[in-house]
């Protein structure tokens, strides 16, 4: 259970904080989507959540975070990853650029916790099956698609084991095919028992994936549902989100005249 | 790396960088001509075991040129001395100038093949984890691997910036000018876009309990030997004694 | 705030690799396009001592050295930096501290006053330098450069003046600068580069000598020759040849840094150790 409870945040160096009151509960294992504009404050939400704001990049934090039970507050980075991990948007430099193979890259979480050898190896085969990407374990990581490069990056957090993972738009910066790859590869997930908290532009990722929708607008939470009910939400456009394209489609249907409702296959 | 390494390839990384270090240190301690010349004949000796030699002299030689030619003209031309053997324009060249050219040609000669030696036959990687299995930080490990990474992906991205700067119409051909003047738009971005990868690279590495305290169990293990372990502290032994001596003026 | 000597956190891990890559290439690029005694290998050092301390800087100085012999295969393998090392880390150190003491920081629209005493101070370091660095091995009082007796060869004499010009030329342009940007904080960066670059030569000077006869490989070992032909010992030719290139090198590797800091942006540099610090951030 990962809690944030009147969370509010300001970056170092400016002078208004980006997110306010945000009071938010990801529970075990569940699925959530985070929709919102641009500069609305998902990425900046993702940041406090894995704890790196204001742990690594500094700042002001209000409220507390609270992950299994656990306050969080003042703890040092590395006791937040294993608890809870967080991917970006670039795979090129989320790749640490110093192994030799990707099940090295793979293995460097787990090393770095101080692991005996055998159990970062269990880890690192696991982490790859999970992802289904054993047969990538020998390829130089510099030399992955972008796609490849990401289900990699995924792997070596779910590695470290942490309850929650965090992806801040993973397939922001893919081609379609890394797309349909990650977007695969997250579907899978679902299975393991990791939370997940998603941000993205990209809603039909989202679709059928998550549970749950939380959409941010102006630094606050103004809807937090289920995830087929908020993104057919007609307050959506207004909040700076675009659709799911079925919800489009419907839509513009709707508006020649033809009443039509779009469900999922 | 070969893909038959030879016995000398196959020798602990700290071994073969005690050898490089203690023959180039040892080149410039020893001073005339017996020491270096000697020194440069182990070295090309360790090479041809490692089937490496040809490579390390041509590589060796061409490294060497441009400051061989330097050393020539500082030296011979221009060292104070008192036979003078030949004269062009304001300089003269002295018997003096000569020798101190040859013995500091042979000097550089003989550190150059010893480098280059652990260079062509160790992977800069596997001294690294094993400097850090022996309880260097594994900071420091990273700091090393990371730029041995860092300078052929700046030289690709200086490539890429490059061509789509040509794509603008950027000259970079001709005149030393133009080829300046081409140089300065590329160098800007290709540094600032380094720079600011720097952020998004150090939140990654957080996630994966990079700051972290402590030791860590690495994967794999370069193998040592009783012998090699004798051999570099005779080494760095030899090394002591021989600039304590120096020092002594012996 | 106050004295910092610098920490290695993630950041400043994760950037010294990069800095010293930059130093690698440029160094190596720089090198091999133009002859001229600027060889721009220091601008990652002097960026990483700015924003994370005078101890990385020193770090990254070293191992820029060290791996640039050891560790690197061509074409960016140098035999010869190694022994070098040791600028490299004073360089570092030196860039690490000027930029806590405030040296790297840009003053934008200063008014005239300060801006002259800028220029005037600028003139006293740059006359001062060359009051004492050249001209004592030049003259014996009166201005007939490189040789005390009267045969000069034309041809010393006319370097002497080429010399000469360039120095005049240096301080024109700086004056230029200061006048032109209305920020005193070029007068700064000009005396903080101006400093690292004579302690550099003085301490580089006996190592070309010992280690390598005096020579760098580059167009400035003509200079060397012509100074031993004058009459110097190797010594102290390697060191006069050193104060004419090494001042001019680490002046235009400090203003690059100076540059780049203004052109990153803000948030970039307020999150490393020393960044607000050395660029002189106010809340914003």
């Amino acid at each position: 259970m990962l809690g944030l409870h009147g969370i509010g945040y300001r970056y170092a160096g400016f002078a208004r904080p980006v997110i306010f009151d945000i009071d938010l509960d990801i529970a075990d294992g569940e699925i959530v989507g985070l929709v919102g504009a641009n500069e609305a404050g998902k990425s900046t939400l993702c940041l406090v959540a894995s704890g790196l704001a204001p742990g690594s990049i500094r700042g002001t934090l209000t409220g507390s975070l609270t992950i299994d039970g656990v306050a969080m507050a003042g703890k040092p980075l590395h006791e937040f990853s294993t608890r809870v991990g967080i991917g970006f948007q670039n795979p090129a430099t989320q790749l640490s650029g110093v192994t030799g193979s990707v099940f090295e890259e793979v293995a460097l979480g787990p090393m770095n916790l101080g692991l005996p050898a055998r159990e970062t190896v269990e880890r690192t085969k696991a982490a790859l099956a999970m992802l289904g990407i054993e047969d990538l374990a020998e390829r130089e990581p510099r030399r992955l698609s972008g796609g490849q490069g990401q289900l990699v990056v995924i792997a070596s957090l779910l590695a470290m084991r942490p309850g929650h993972l965090i992806l801040d738009e993973p397939t922001a910066q893919l081609d379609p095919e890394g797309t349909r790859l990650v977007g695969e590869a997250l579907r899978g997930l679902g299975a393991s028992g990791t939370a997940l908290l998603i941000a993205e532009h990209r809603t039909d990722l989202l679709d059928g994936l998550c549970s749950r929708i939380i959409v941010i607008d102006g630094g606050r939470i103004v809807q937090d549902g289920p995830a087929a009910a908020t993104l057919e939400d007609r307050r959506l456009v207004d909040w700076g989100v675009d659709p799911p394209s079925r919800v489009r489609l419907a839509t513009a249907l709707t508006t020649q005249g033809i009443d039509a409702r779009i469900a999922l296959p | 790396m070969p893909a038959t390494p030879s016995p000398y390839h196959r020798l602990n990384p700290l071994t073969k960088v005690v050898i490089a270090t203690v023959g180039s240190i040892g080149a410039f301690a020893l001073g005339g001509y017996a020491g270096p010349l000697a020194i440069i004949a182990v070295t090309l000796g360790l090479a041809t075991v490692a089937g490496v030699v040809r490579r390390l002299t041509r590589a060796s030689v061409l490294l060497s040129l441009p400051i061989v030619i330097s050393v020539i003209l500082v030296s011979v031309f221009t060292r104070a001395g008192t036979t003078v053997l030949f004269v062009i324009g304001p300089f003269d060249a002295t018997l003096e100038g000569v020798d101190f050219a040859a013995q500091t040609v042979i000097r550089l000669f003989a550190i150059s093949t010893s480098i280059g030696l652990f260079v062509l036959t160790t992977d800069p990687r596997a001294l690294v984890l094993d400097l850090e299995r022996r309880g260097v930080s594994p900071r420091f490990a990273f700091v090393a691997v990371a730029t041995i990474e860092a300078v052929p992906t700046l030289v690709e991205r200086a490539a890429t910036i490059g061509e789509s700067q040509r794509a603008r119409g950027l000259d970079t051909e001709g005149s030393l000018r133009a080829r300046l003047r081409g140089l300065l738009p590329i160098v800007g971005p290709v540094i600032i876009t380094s720079l600011t990868d720097v952020e998004e690279r150090s939140l990654a590495l957080e996630s994966r309990a990079f700051s972290r305290p402590g030791r860590r169990h690495l994967l794999w293990a370069m193998p040592d030997s009783a012998p090699e372990r004798v051999l570099r502290w005779l080494l760095l032994a030899a090394l002591v004694a021989l600039i304590a001596a120096r020092i002594a003026g012996v | 705030m106050g004295f910092s000597w610098g920490r290695f956190d993630t950041r400043t891990l994760v950037l010294i690799p990069i800095a010293i890559a930059i130093n690698i290439v440029l160094g190596q690029t720089v090198s091999s396009v133009l002859k001229v005694p600027i060889y721009l290998d220091s601008i990652g050092t002097v960026l990483v001592g700015v924003l994370a301390g005078p101890i990385p800087g020193l770090v990254t100085g070293l191992v820029t050295n060290l791996l640039w012999t050891y560790a690197l295969p061509a074409p960016f393998h140098s035999d010869f930096a190694a022994p070098f090392a040791p600028v490299a880390a004073f360089i570092g150190f030196f860039a690490g501290v000027a930029a806590q003491w405030g040296f790297m920081r840009s003053r934008p629209n200063t008014d005239w006053g300060r801006l002259a005493i800028g220029v005037v101070v600028v003139v006293l370091v740059i006359g001062g330098i060359g009051f004492y660095g050249f001209l004592p091995f030049y003259t014996d009082g009166s201005f007939s450069f490189f040789n005390p007796d009267a045969t000069a060869d034309p041809f010393f004499t006319i370097l002497g003046y080429l010399i000469g010009i360039a120095i005049v030329g240096a301080i024109v342009g700086l004056i230029g600068l200061l006048v032109f940007k209305r920020d005193l904080g070029v007068a700064y960066v000009a005396i903080a580069g101006l400093i690292c670059g004579v302690v550099s030569a003085i301490i580089s000077a006996p190592i070309a000598a010992g280690v390598f006869g005096g020579v760098t490989g580059s167009g400035t070992d003509f200079l060397v020759a012509a100074f031993q032909q004058a009459g110097a010992d190797l010594s102290t030719a390697v060191l006069q040849q050193g104060l004419l290139s090494d001042p001019i090198d680490k002046t235009v590797t400090f203003f690059v840094v100076f540059v780049l800091l203004q052109a990153l942006s803000r948030r970039f540099v307020a999150r490393f150790p020393q960044g607000e610090k050395a660029v002189g951030l106010e809340e914003a």
